[in-house]
């Protein structure tokens, strides 16, 4: 057997980019961040540890996937199975991935084993942050951690139990951070001190927004796209799709999982109302891979479709949508400065609690909730949100590359 | 700098169930990784069912453990030692989908040994290394004496082996069947007290297993895994003969041929340190002492223990 040992100034620079997979969200930020950090350093090589649907969007990018993405467990697999109709406890649905998890963090580990890299970036990638806590001696790169929220928050339907485990599952990682700061070189907050919520890790314990700013640099939202052209050319954009100038048209759109079934029903349900009280009123819903059209018993008047591409151009050119309560489908509407009801899922933490916070303070969006919604108050909602001129604060767009130079000087 | 105060006492795990956490208990959580192969094992009309993970060399036999929970507290080794080697494990009669014999001479420990023999003659294992948890170390000590030529090697994790003082309050009392006045503390190991209320037991025993700060998962799952046997299956386990005394161990320890490795919590509060420490010294083998660890470090401590057991058998295959 031969080996060879490349001395250390003839390295390349090298860099493993985990991007969590749950949610589309984080994969389009990360591949901004990543094209940002190589205009800092040109010669910088970025491997990324990704599985499904992360790889999609990275293949779309022709970035380089680690052979031994392989091996990884499906995280989004189990966040679907753990989901029912508009409904998942996003914190016990984490929880109860500990399994694949530790899978994945051993799958890391043996990536990096053989020192070839010098930069880990992990976006939510909580397998390889905790673990590396757990096992310090384990850490064999410099570790730049992301994150658009901070703080489990429990849920009131999971009682005093689920308030007693968040606030553990925050003490823990309290713990952890100010124990072994060398873990985290650097820690990001994908979004402003004001986006952070205004409570509590639990019952005695430190303030979110006060123990996040002392740990943390921020690098504002990150959209993953500069959504400028498209706001700026919308009418061009409008008659591109087809949607006439005396039109008003609303995108119903509820991600590829087949979790939004119920919410597509009820909204497709308002439209006669809508229809009668808005002229023009058009409705194109989405239904997505998961969800069959024939199911939803769309009136007659709704576009059903099952496939759109490019939807955030839809969206962008839309005068209203109406989406879940996810961070990224939300934040590029209120990037394009459209209106839109969102409804988070049920039991959902960071829907309900962390992203809704945000957007209010962006002033975006019309939260709504599900179980207070028949089809009624979708109509009346729709109705006023067209009527209403768009207020909400502008995005930034620099965020990427403000993470990127926050990550630079660790190579 | 803000100090972090941790939160106080846990409600009870009971008190999940009444509510969302009654649906979180009844369904199993995704794995990583489902087995390649399943079957069952029948000897005497008990039937024992049995996975196989992987294709690698050597294969790892993850052995049962005291049958209060069933295979899946190896759930966070199966999937990473599965990527090299071959895994084979089973559910211990008792638990799991392996039958529950009603009597108490059904769950000696010979007829463990006996089981995990059949299934590495089921799934065509020439030689398996064990790895052991707790009561797992019995059988697997069984086993690696009786049959040496099938075990090349045996990890023992927090061996159930009374090679030393049992702990304060768990001294052997002979009031197990007995009613006691008290269910205070260690009384709680008791049969009346589980007909009585077997998750309040299944409760305490985990909380003792876990002593480690921040072990609300791990005490969950044990706990469920409990919830899927019962009392009268439990306490036939508990009168049924076992291993034999300290010199019966210790005339079996003098037996083994294979490379063996312990691995055990320094805080261990269900078999203390000390007994791990003898075995690996009565046996020639290694110790790796957890500090600061309980009785189940394979679930609280993962990332150690597999990395431990991959250093233990490359050492061995070399």
């Amino acid at each position: 057997m031969t080996t060879t040992w490349t001395r250390s100034l003839r390295r390349d620079r090298r860099a493993l980019y985990i991007s969590s997979p749950i949610g589309l969200g984080h994969a389009q930020r990360d591949v901004a961040i990543a094209d940002e950090l190589r205009k800092l350093h040109p010669d910088l090589e970025i491997d990324w540890l990704a599985q499904h649907p992360v790889t999609a969007v990275l293949g779309a990018h022709g970035q380089r996937i680690h052979p031994m993405s392989a091996e990884l467990a499906n995280e989004s697999a189990h966040i679907t199975a753990e989901s029912s109709e508009h409904d998942l406890n996003a914190f016990q649905a984490i929880r109860r991935m500990d399994e694949i998890l530790l899978s994945n963090f051993m799958v890391f580990h043996d990536v990096v084993a053989a020192g070839e890299y010098d930069l880990v970036i992990g976006d939510e990638a909580w397998d390889i942050d905790y673990y590396l806590h757990e096992n310090p001696e384990l850490k064999r790169t410099a570790f730049a951690w992301m994150t658009d929220f901070v703080g489990w928050l429990p849920m009131p339907a999971g009682g005093e139990r689920e308030a007693f485990v968040t606030a553990d599952y925050n003490a823990e990682m309290i713990e952890h951070v100010e124990r072994f700061p060398r873990i985290r070189d650097r820690a990001i907050f994908v979004g402003e001190p004001d986006d952070i919520v205004p409570d509590d890790f639990g019952p005695g314990m430190p303030s979110i927004r006060e123990w996040t700013e002392r740990h943390y640099a921020f690098s504002g939202y990150v959209t993953g796209f500069d959504p400028s052209p498209l706001v700026e050319q919308r009418e061009d954009l409008r008659k591109e799709l087809g949607y006439h100038p005396d039109e008003q048209v609303v995108i119903v759109a509820v991600g590829g999982s087949g979790v939004g079934e119920a919410l597509l029903r009820r909204v497709v349900a308002s439209y006669p109302a809508a229809a009668r009280r808005v002229n023009g009123l058009r409705m194109i819903a989405v239904a997505g891979p998961r969800i069959d059209p024939a199911v939803l018993d769309a009136p007659p008047g709704v576009e059903v479709r099952a496939f759109v591409p490019d939807l955030y151009r839809n969206l962008a050119a839309c005068d209203l949508a109406v989406v879940q309560g996810g961070l990224t489908t939300t934040m590029e509407l209120a990037a394009a400065r459209r209106p839109f009801l969102y409804f988070p899922l049920r039991n959902h933490f960071e829907q309900n609690r962390h992203v809704r916070h945000r957007l209010d303070r962006y002033g975006a969006g019309r939260y709504m909730e599900y179980d207070a919604s028949p089809p009624e108050v979708i109509t009346e909602a729709i109705a006023e949100e067209l009527a209403r001129p768009v207020d909400s604060r502008p995005v930034e767009s620099d965020g990427a590359a403000r993470a990127a130079a926050l990550i630079a000087p660790l190579i | 700098m803000a100090r972090v105060r941790a939160p106080e006492r846990p409600p009870a795990e009971r008190g999940s169930r009444s509510g969302a956490g009654a649906r979180e208990a009844a369904r199993e959580q995704a794995r990583a990784r489902y087995p390649d192969t399943t079957g069952f094992v029948e000897r005497d009309g008990v039937r024992v069912f049995y996975e196989v993970y992987g294709s690698g060399e050597p294969t790892i036999l993850l052995l049962p453990t005291w049958s209060i929970i069933h295979s899946r507290f190896w759930k966070l080794q199966i999937p990473d030692l599965a990527r090299r080697y071959r895994v084979v494990t089973f559910d211990g009669r008792g638990n799991g989908r392996s039958d529950r014999p009603s009597t108490a001479a059904a769950y000696a420990e010979a007829e463990f040994a006996a089981d995990a023999l059949a299934v590495i003659d089921a799934t065509g294992t020439e030689r398996a290394v064990l790895v052991a948890l707790s009561m797992g170390a019995q059988r697997g000590l069984l086993l690696a004496t009786d049959h040496p030529d099938r075990v090349a090697g045996a990890v023992f994790i927090g061996p159930a082996l009374a090679l030393d003082r049992a702990l304060p309050g768990r001294e052997p009392a002979n009031t197990f069947m007995d009613h006691l006045d008290t269910d205070e503390g260690w009384a709680k190991y008791n049969a009346q007290y589980w007909r009585r209320d077997y998750a309040g037991f299944l409760e305490f025993f985990f909380g003792k297993c876990l002593t480690e700060a921040h072990s609300t998962k791990p005490t969950e799952d044990a706990v469920g895994w409990g919830l899927d046997t019962d009392p009268e299956t439990l306490i036939l386990t508990e009168i049924a003969p076992g291993i034999g005394d300290r010199d019966d161990i210790l005339a079996r320890v003098a037996r083994l041929r294979c490379p063996v490795l312990v691995i055990h919590g320094s805080e261990d509060a269900i078999r203390p340190h000390a007994h791990g420490e003898e075995l690996a010294r009565a046996s020639g083998g290694r110790l790796i002492t957890i500090e600061g660890g309980g009785h189940m470090p394979n679930a609280r401590d993962p990332v150690k223990v597999n990395l431990a057991i991959r250093d233990f058998i490359e050492s061995i295959t070399r």
